[in-house]
């Protein structure tokens, strides 16, 4: 039995093979294990690695995002994790079975990166034949097809085809037919992409009620921020690798950027013995804000201006964002530039 | 079986939600049209023009509209990525396959059918005729239309329409020189024999649904041949269906 | 305003106008090419296909290929009736027509009557017909106009009795078989049985078959006594 760590608990270096991450939890309802899935060129054979032994597993009632920039690998993992695409090597089980059995997919919701419907077919029509691969009765289906096109914003244009949809409609709808079966795993490749700041709101709200329903989500997307106040946990991979994985609090609380110190005023000499000590000092609105890279520094910089009797307004940490962390992660992945 | 039904249905009413199959109908209708107008220049054959011309041309139009639909049946799922949504649902690529298969089927069926009505009302009201032993060449047609539909899918499944359609063609084509290909083949040496009749075997035996000879003539199709061409066309399409499920279930989707 | 949009609308009609005088331009050419360059009778239908590969090329659709090479049959005898009565290919067309479908009768018989009646070949006339009854040995219609053959072309009375008689033995013909085959048996007077029997084509035959049939009633007619 291999020796595992629990990452979303501790926080400090991670052990494994350089620039991967294993994680193994119980109760899984996606497990992967050393994914890997190479791709031949056609024409010359040339192997090109989309997935590298990626290992993962996402437990119920949790959101996941799988981060990464183009070409890293995310969507050959979704297609794999679906069924759409074989695995190499490796294995890939969704509730325990092998996702190109189709009863592995009975309690799957998907919505494809910019997603694309039978354009002949009405939202109606189309929920109707999703139903209807799902094995959902007639009147069943109806009925919930009514209520999430209610639910998204689509109840007016239940009868119109799908050729007249705008992008936003079309992304709502793929929500829509994701949710028809009522998923336990819920697999989404940039939900917001083509939605106003309102529809990511809408949605950002839909996949927290889903979760709350116990519904585990796996969403892949480029926009960071909107995956940081969503996502329980993220994943992040580089050129098919899974680089980092863990919860947002426990990546982010590692990577506190800077203090900054707001004071009403600053005596000059304050202000330059900030300056030769490399911390930055400027003048934001009516305030004199300090900014000091480290807790040394920060306790040195309040204990100066405490004996100058400078008023500390306020002493606030700026965290990472997520957006920094991922730079960061990619960059460490990339290795030292020759 | 209901998932297969769902993409039949699919398919079907995307057909005929585009024009094309509202263009080949007008087009069957002017056919049959013509004939009737040409049918004075006959000399008393008329009738005879009207129903072979009519019991052709729903043949070739239906074989046509499954050729053109069909060859770009897959090509069209993968290229608008329409199939990804669909086959992350709880069905297999065989299912789907079958049920396209089904879809595209009942479409030239549906033309099939309709243009054979026009043909019976015409002779009917004009020629004051109720030739019900049409109806024997069009079970035949249909069950023709069973194998040509197959075929097509199976090419649709590895290339591209363009090459599908022609492929389709081609052997639509090779299947009416079937018999000849196989009488040719007994002339020569045991080695050619082989090679031919080997050819012959895989071939559709299209011959076998062309009764259109028998019924202008008011002669009925026997039974028995509309029961073993319809056996021999079920067979022959679950063979092309298998052979396009086999190379469909490991084809990627990039 | 007005004219701005009479322009306008003069403008777009441009190309569909330049389209149908082009059109029209083309039509006329070719009606003054034919005219001026007439093909010689005898190289129509020349290049029309052999009988070999005329079924493999109709590729299941062989009837309603008999009947484009039926009208183009037609249209051909119909050409020549009216400028130079020569049918030289005739033979030829009707052959192909009845490889093509050899349940179709008229081609044997209109064939057959030109064969014999404009080209004087009763001989070829009486082999399409031959050709005919060994594809549909059940035809009283082929029978019978065997039968007339014989007895106007080649004044065969005997075997033309045979065939009548054959003919009131197969199945559907209709009750004058009975009649001629009675009269045939009795060795009517042959110009009163010639006369019934062009009577018949009067009745039953195609406008060019009863042109012959009227134009054969008057000859007759003037050698009764």
């Amino acid at each position: 039995m291999k020796r595992t760590e629990d990452l979303t608990t501790q926080a400090g270096p991670r052990t494994g093979r350089a620039g991967a991450i294993r994680e193994v939890a119980p109760l899984a309802l996606l497990a992967m294990e050393n994914l890997t899935k190479v791709y031949r060129d056609p024409m010359t054979l040339k192997p090109f690695t989309a997935v590298d032994g990626i290992s993962l597993s996402l437990a119920r009632g949790e959101i996941f995002g799988l981060l990464g920039p183009n070409g890293a690998g995310k969507t050959t993992t979704i297609k794999i994790v679906l069924g759409l695409a074989r695995a190499t090597s490796g294995v890939v089980l969704l509730e325990g079975r092998d996702p190109s059995d189709p009863a592995a997919r009975r309690r799957l919701g998907y919505l494809p990166e910019n997603p694309c419907f039978y354009d002949h077919l009405t939202p109606e029509e189309y929920l109707d034949l999703v139903g209807s691969l799902f094995g959902i009765r007639r009147d069943v289906r109806r009925r919930r097809a009514g209520e999430l096109l209610e639910r998204l914003g689509l109840g007016s244009h239940a009868r119109k085809p799908l050729r007249k949809f705008s992008k936003g409609m079309t992304q709502r709808l793929g929500l829509a037919q994701a949710l028809i079966n009522q998923p336990n795993l819920l697999v989404l490749d940039e939900p917001m992409s083509g939605l106003d700041p309102i529809g990511r709101a809408e949605v950002k709200q839909l996949l927290r009620d889903e979760r709350e329903r116990g519904t585990t989500v796996l969403l892949s997307s480029h926009v960071l921020a909107e995956t940081e106040s969503i996502c329980d946990r993220v994943g992040i991979l580089s050129s098919g690798r899974l680089i980092d994985v863990g919860s947002v609090p426990g990546l982010l609380s590692t990577g506190v950027r800077e203090w900054e110190i707001a004071a009403e005023s600053l005596p000059e000499s304050l202000s330059a013995r900030f300056r030769s000590a490399g911390h930055r000092v400027e003048r934001v609105g009516p305030r004199w804000v300090v900014r000091v890279t480290d807790g040394q520094a920060l306790q040195e910089a309040i204990a100066a201006m405490t004996r100058e009797t400078v008023f500390i307004h306020s002493v606030e940490p700026r965290r990472q964002t997520l957006e920094d962390h991922f730079m960061r992660a990619l960059a460490a992945a990339a290795g030292p530039k020759p | 079986m209901s998932r297969v039904l769902a993409i039949a249905r699919t398919t079907l009413l995307e057909v005929v939600r585009e024009r094309m199959v509202l263009t080949l109908a007008l087009f069957g209708v002017g056919l049959v049209g013509a004939s009737q107008v040409l049918s004075p220049l006959a000399l008393g054959e008329g009738r005879k023009v009207v129903t072979d011309f009519g019991l052709a041309g729903s043949s070739m139009l239906a074989t046509l509209l499954g050729v053109f639909l069909g060859s770009s049946l897959l090509h069209k799922e993968l290229d608008r990525r329409t199939i990804y949504a669909v086959m992350a649902k709880p069905i297999r690529r065989s299912e789907f396959l079958l049920g396209k298969f089904a879809g595209l089927w009942a479409t030239t069926a549906f033309l099939l059918v309709g243009m054979t009505a026009i043909v019976f009302l015409l002779l009917l009201v004009v020629y004051h005729q109720a030739p019900w032993v049409i109806l024997g060449s069009m079970a035949l047609s249909l069950a023709e239309l069973l194998v040509i539909v197959a075929i097509v899918v199976l090419f649709s499944s590895f290339t591209t329409p363009a090459l599908a359609a022609f492929f389709a063609i081609a052997t639509v084509v090779a299947g009416h020189f079937a018999e000849d290909l196989h009488y040719f083949g007994l002339q020569g040496s045991a080695l050619l024999s082989a090679v031919t009749g080997g050819v012959y075997w895989l071939l559709p035996h299209l011959d076998l649904f062309n009764a259109r000879g028998l019924v202008v003539h008011g002669l009925a199709v026997d039974p028995a041949r509309i029961g073993f061409a319809s056996a021999y066309a079920g067979l022959y399409a679950a063979a092309a269906l298998t052979a396009a499920s086999a190379i469909f279930e490991r084809r990627e989707f990039r | 305003m007005s004219r701005a949009r009479s322009l306008a609308a003069l403008r777009a009609s441009l190309p569909f106008l330049a389209c149908a005088a082009l059109l029209a331009a083309a039509g006329a050419l070719h009606a003054d090419m034919r005219r001026r360059v007439a093909a010689p009778p005898v190289d129509e239908l020349l290049y029309y296909p052999s009988d070999a590969m005329v079924r493999q090329a109709s590729l299941g659709y062989e009837t309603a290929a008999s009947d484009v090479a039926w009208l183009r049959g037609i249209q051909y005898y119909g050409e020549h009736r009216l400028t130079d009565q020569k049918y030289a290919m005739i033979g030829h067309v009707m052959s192909i027509v009845t490889d093509l479908d050899p349940r179709f009768e008229s081609p044997y018989v209109f064939g057959a009557f030109v064969l014999a009646q404009e080209l004087k070949n009763p001989e070829q006339g009486l082999r399409l017909l031959a050709k005919g009854r060994r594809a549909n040995p059940e035809s009283w219609r082929l029978a019978f106009e065997t039968g007339f053959l014989h007895y106007v072309c080649r004044h065969d009375y005997a075997t033309a009795a045979r065939y009548f008689v054959r003919a009131s033995r197969l199945p559907d013909h209709p009750d004058y078989v009975d009649r001629f085959a009675a009269f045939s048996s009795q060795r009517a007077g042959e110009v009163g049985m010639a006369t019934l029997l062009w009577r018949r084509v009067l009745l039953t035959g195609n406008e060019y078959m009863q042109d012959v049939a009227r134009r054969e009633l008057a000859r007759l007619g003037e050698e009764a006594p």
